[in-house]
């Protein structure tokens, strides 16, 4: 790593070529992390693996975030995500108790692959296309640096976005009156229910 | 290296997450997979919006991120009614409401 610096500093470029190889590189290595992550969450047997990996994946968004300059948006993510979501399935594996799954090489699981594996290509059709004029908007890094990453988003949300953060509100609503309705009155079947 | 590594590596996550909701079989892991495609999507968005210098995909990927915990929130107290009822949590086996 310091040869490498040293070459890069020998070659006489400037502070700014230097930090911007850096950060591609770093932005490199956390993709491909956060890629490997992804696939263990699927491969792993047990539940609880998947979840582990799941948290290293989203620790890995959140690092990526950062270096695309959301900051708040990376303190939500470990915040709400790698917190408060992944600890709800934590309890439930916990509470459901995690069973391994055998696994076998079935028809359908290579339909699955071959079907999966058409979709990626085809998103990766979308790095073949070429460079469109971009509409840039007014938010540059400075701007947002002056006033702060958290209060730029808020001043954005609660001018132009005020409707649809309303209604996210009304759906956290909805949601908490949907799970206290499924999880306090327990569901009986039918033939029970008519028995009495 | 930019917008093409940020496509690459969105598009990655999506797919795997997609194969991991076909050919998984516990609907936990398969709800895990549904959270890999949002993030994947709330990746995108994010880096889109550094590109273009526009917060407007920030507050998407916001919204995006309270629509995800309210779906996991419901999506587990869904399984958990289940897994009370039947007693074992297999996809495959849920098949009551099939034709």
């Amino acid at each position: 790593m310091m040869e490498f610096l040293d070459q890069l500093w020998s070659l006489n470029m400037d502070r700014e070529t230097v930090f911007g190889l850096f950060q591609q590189s770093l932005v490199f290595i956390i993709g491909m992390t956060a890629i490997l992550a992804s696939l263990g969450v699927i491969l792993c047997a047990s539940p609880i693996y998947s979840a582990l990996y799941l948290i290293g994946n989203m620790v890995c968004l959140a690092l990526l975030f950062l270096l695309f300059n959301a900051e708040f948006l990376a303190v939500v993510q470990v915040v709400v995500y790698a917190g408060a979501v992944m600890i709800l399935f934590l309890f439930i594996i916990a509470l459901l108790g995690s069973k391994e799954e055998k696994r076998e090489l079935s028809f359908q699981n290579f339909t699955a692959l071959s079907f999966v594996g058409l979709l990626f290509c085809e998103l990766l059709m979308s790095m073949m296309v070429g460079e469109t004029k971009p509409v840039l908007g007014q938010a540059t890094p400075e701007v947002v640096q002056q006033v702060g990453s958290a209060k730029a988003i808020g001043i954005e949300l609660f001018s132009n976005h005020i409707v649809s953060f309303e209604l996210a509100s009304l759906l956290l609503l909805v949601a908490a009156v949907g799970i206290i309705s499924l999880a306090k009155f327990t569901y009986k079947p039918l033939r029970k229910r008519t028995r009495t | 290296m930019g917008s093409e590594f940020v496509l690459f590596v969105s598009a990655a996550i999506f797919s795997i997450g997609a194969l991991g909701f076909v050919i998984r079989k516990n609907p936990l892991v398969m709800f895990m997979s549904v959270e890999l495609m949002l993030n994947a999507v709330n990746f995108l968005l994010i880096g889109y919006s550094s590109f273009l210098n526009s917060l407007d995909g920030q507050i998407f990927a916001l919204i995006i991120m309270t629509v995800a915990a309210a779906e996991v929130v419901v999506g587990l107290a869904i399984i958990l009614t289940i897994f009370r009822t039947r007693h074992e949590l297999d996809v495959d086996r849920i098949n009551t409401l099939k034709g």
